[in-house]
């Protein structure tokens, strides 16, 4: 029973949805419209389980006094004053919420973690980047015309590199891409054929029974 | 040979500090190398150049903080460019954590060329939904927005008088750090309702814009830091703004940057190739 | 007079110098305007297409004339010639008529004959994904079918799904956990579903050797699955008593708050294998750059081409797109699943052989002779 109902419904859903695509009929744009928002509150209530998750875990965390679990006490209670500020002030433009904790700490935080790529770069180039072989070298060459055509620096060297560079990115990168992004389309077809038909059960905890 | 081994294995917070300081030196100092811009820039500069003043340049901000240093400084210098020339902004987006950036811009911008809010900019806020957000806003935006990011009814800005739909709309630029970003637009809005649709998006994803422009669905293409810092030259020659231009400034940093990742794999293969031939 | 100047300077400012000409001869009427029920959509929608006569024009003026009488109900630019009236209701007959407007000038074209908008049931323009999809499906279903009959399938190797035993009998050894980020997607994305596949088997050896499994959580119903999954796996393993709740667990769906999180986990727990498996972002080698700082061996996958070459960089296997959907038949062995791999292969085929004759054709098309070649072209492209 707990494999056949969940079975029986990505079923009906599956084949449902792939023939509302080929419908343009305001009864199948309604049932679409209707299936994406019961989508939108399952996940809401698969966040209040995901909250239930993350209380669990941290205060199980500062409980035991596992390693790091001082970082724990700064999540709950980024957690909780995050969610008193909200409920309590809103969070209209100008709020508490937007003008301090958006502005003040998401900002700078988000971008310091994608700043972090640009050393990261650095370090994973170095340390990966060796032309092994020719296929490698090939690569390397490739990747400098990128890096220099892209930049200002790279134009005083020579005029047509960053012609070249775009070259490079919009003709062998392109179909190169373009080819595993075929075998993906098509794999994702697949898999969801294989799940639609209950053939892929690894969703479901694992094998057939 | 020694040397050669230490070089296969520079510790990685040499690596770290080379690179902040090459990044952080030419903000302080700028090296002056200067932008040239590029067809793509050019396209989408030509394209919002030639919008009538008086009608409405649609914005959607579709980026949050951590692409902000890469994709602000283009949804700054579109707006300059719209602003001086007369031309009305409406901005949306389709990234909930996206909402204060664009909120930034139309508090900070609008007031250096004397705009006013309601008159000449509006910004509609986010919504749930992507693509039926989109469609939507090619039947009616006050269906989908009914007020403003601010609260206001949008019956009671004026300048939502004129724009009701999509179609009142001659374009568009998204400037998207993913999905849901000018996909979304060029699906909805741009196949459907014929918006004519500009994009600016991060260093990383501009390859896969190219396709869209080739067949013409995008007008024009801003990629990454560099696109942000060609439209900010295009828009300072033709004197339209005089303000500070952070995508180029930090044009000189990227330069560096790229410089020392090279130099880094340069190094590294040498001693790569001295130490193998001693191996062998 | 001299307002009447004025007047004419001013005009002279905005309007291009045909308008004199405007003013002198009348634009003529736009012929073959045509009305008709926009096709494949959900009605409330009627297409209007007119050609212009000469060049004198403006502007177009479009008069919509239903039960509620004649309305002006747009103006278009001179370049256009055609019109989408969305503002109709179904099943209710409209006539329109359009106009050439230049100076004083407005010149109204016969009426179209009446139309009304309906909804269809059926979108034609999709016909061809339609053939398209019932081909594939017709192989993959025939391969499952010939894999059921217990015909031997064969399946290239793939490295980073053969080093996974290895990964988790090293973590064993050294008595440290595996983390398994099941990649920050939702459970629709195509590569997470994979992902969690890939989560089901690796959790079962996991169990059989007796190791540690850490599985932080980006997506709320995606850590809901992950932690059944696991559960689940444990009890097959036949050690469920083995299975820690707190194993899997939701971190925060913001996503560099989330690599942030992942990068502390691995920097403290110091994992023996790490697993990238999912959908990627930026994040990507944020992630498995402090993974191999680590020391920790790692095999990623995704079918996100913007985040492979970071994987590729930083990280010991690397499963490319689609072998990430292929590693549950891999891993699992299962015929059924072998099966389906074999007709997607066949899929790629038919792929390739359309890509040459759509591009023979193509190139054929522009010979003067061949160009009706250029309508069969049009089966092939989407709306």
């Amino acid at each position: 029973m707990k494999r056949t109902i969940p079975l029986a419904i990505v079923l009906t859903m599956g084949i449902t949805m792939m023939v509302q695509f080929f419908v343009p009929h305001p009864v199948s744009v309604g049932y679409y419209d209707l299936t994406t928002r019961w989508i939108r509150i399952v996940g809401a209530f698969a966040l209040v389980l995901g909250t239930g998750s993350f209380i669990m875990f941290h205060s199980d965390k500062v409980r035991r006094r596992r390693q790091g679990w001082y970082y724990s006490i700064i999540s709950l209670v980024a957690l909780v004053v995050t969610t008193v500020i909200g409920l309590g002030w809103g969070i209209r433009p100008g709020s508490i919420l937007q003008n301090v904790i958006y502005a003040n700490f998401l900002v700078p935080l988000n971008a310091s973690m994608f700043a972090i790529l640009a050393f990261y770069m650095a370090s994973a180039a170095y340390r990966a980047f060796r032309a092994r072989t020719k296929e490698a070298a090939l690569l390397l060459i490739a990747a400098f015309i990128v890096m220099l055509g892209m930049v200002p620096i790279g134009a005083s060297i020579w005029g047509k590199l960053p012609e070249l560079a775009e070259w490079v990115l919009s003709v062998p990168n392109m179909a190169a891409k373009r080819a595993i992004i075929f075998g993906v389309a098509l794999g994702g077809i697949a898999t969801s054929l294989k799940v639609i038909l209950g053939i892929e059960r690894g969703w479901l905890g694992g094998g057939k029974q | 040979m020694k040397f050669f081994d230490a070089l296969q294995r520079i510790d990685r917070r040499i690596i770290y500090i080379v690179m902040g300081l090459l990044v952080i030196f030419p903000l302080v100092k700028p090296l002056g190398l200067g932008v040239s811009s590029g067809p793509r820039a050019r396209t989408l500069f030509d394209a919002v150049d030639s919008i009538p003043a008086g009608r409405t340049l649609l914005i959607s901000v579709d980026f949050d903080p951590s692409s902000m240093p890469e994709l602000y400084p283009m949804l700054a210098a579109l707006m300059r460019h719209a602003f001086a020339r007369d031309v009305k902004v409406l901005l949306c987006g389709l990234w909930v954590t996206g909402a204060g950036l664009a909120d930034k811009a139309v508090t900070e911008i609008p007031p250096e060329y004397g705009k006013k809010y309601g008159d000449d900019v509006v910004y509609l806020g986010w919504k749930a939904g992507i693509d039926a957000v989109i469609l939507g806003m090619g039947e009616n935006i006050k269906n989908v927005f009914p007020t403003d990011y601010y609260g206001h009814p949008l019956d009671s800005l004026r300048m939502m008088n004129e724009v009701v739909r999509l179609r009142d709309i001659p374009m568009a630029v998204a400037i998207s750090a993913g999905t849901p970003g000018y996909t979304d637009w060029l699906n909805f809005a741009q196949s459907r309702y014929g918006l004519r649709l500009g994009a600016g998006v991060t260093a990383v994803s501009a390859a896969d814009a190219y396709p869209y422009l080739q067949t013409g669905q995008l007008t024009g293409l801003l990629a990454g830091m560099k696109g942000g810092a060609e439209y900010e030259v295009l828009v300072q020659k033709k004197d339209y703004s005089r303000a500070y231009m952070p995508a180029v400034a930090a044009m000189d940093s990227q330069s560096l940057a790229h410089v020392v990742i090279m130099l880094l794999v340069i190094v590294g293969n040498i001693a790569y190739f001295a130490t193998r031939k001693r191996g062998a | 007079m001299i307002p009447f100047l004025i007047l004419l300077l001013a005009a002279g400012q905005t309007a291009p110098p045909e308008t004199t000409a405007a003013v002198l001869a009348p634009p003529a009427p736009p012929v073959a305007v045509r009305a008709f029920d926009t096709p494949n959509d959900a009605g409330k929608s009627i297409t209007l297409r007119w050609s212009a006569a000469d060049t004198l024009a403006r502007t177009w003026l479009i008069e919509r004339t239903g039960p509620e009488g004649p309305k002006v109900i747009a103006t278009s630019e001179p370049g256009e010639t055609n019109y989408l009236d969305e503002e109709v209701k179904d099943r209710i007959r409209y006539t329109y008529r359009i106009a050439a407007v230049a100076g004083g000038d407005t010149v109204w074209s016969a009426p179209a004959a009446a139309v009304a908008s309906t909804p269809q049931f059926f979108n034609t323009s999709r016909v061809n994904i339609l053939i398209a999809m019932v081909i594939f499906f017709a192989l993959v279903v025939y391969y499952i079918e010939s894999a059921k009959k217990g015909k031997n399938l064969f399946v290239r190797r793939i490295a980073g799904l053969d080093a996974v035993e290895e990964a988790v009998g090293r973590a064993t050894e050294m008595g440290k956990p595996i983390v398994y980020v099941p990649g920050l997607g939702s459970v629709a994305d195509i590569a997470t579903i994979a992902s969690l596949n890939i989560l089901g088997e690796v959790a079962k050896k996991v169990a059989q050797y007796d190791s540690a499994l850490l599985v932080p959580n980006r997506d709320p119903i995606v850590y809901t699955v992950a932690r059944e999954i696991v559960k689940e796996s444990y009890t097959k393993a036949g050690r469920p008593d083995a299975f820690r709740q707190d194993s899997v667990f939701f971190v925060t769906s913001e996503q560099f708050a989330y690599a942030a999180a992942v990068d502390g986990l691995m920097v403290r727990e110091k994992p023996a294998t790490n697993f990238f498996l999912g959908m990627f972002w930026a994040e990507s080698l944020v992630l498995a750059e402090t993974g191999a700082t680590t020391g920790a061996i790692q095999i990623a996958g995704t079918d996100s081409v913007f985040q492979l070459p970071f994987f590729i960089t930083a990280c010991d296997y690397t499963l490319i797109g689609e072998e990430l959907y292929a590693a549950s038949a891999y891993l699992s062995r299962e015929p059924l699943l072998l099966g389906s791999l074999k007709g997607q292969d066949y899929g790629k085929m038919v792929i390739l052989l359309t890509l040459v004759v759509g591009s023979a054709l193509l190139l054929l098309s522009k010979v003067p002779a061949l160009s009706f070649f250029s309508n069969i072209l049009g089966f092939f492209s989407t709306r």
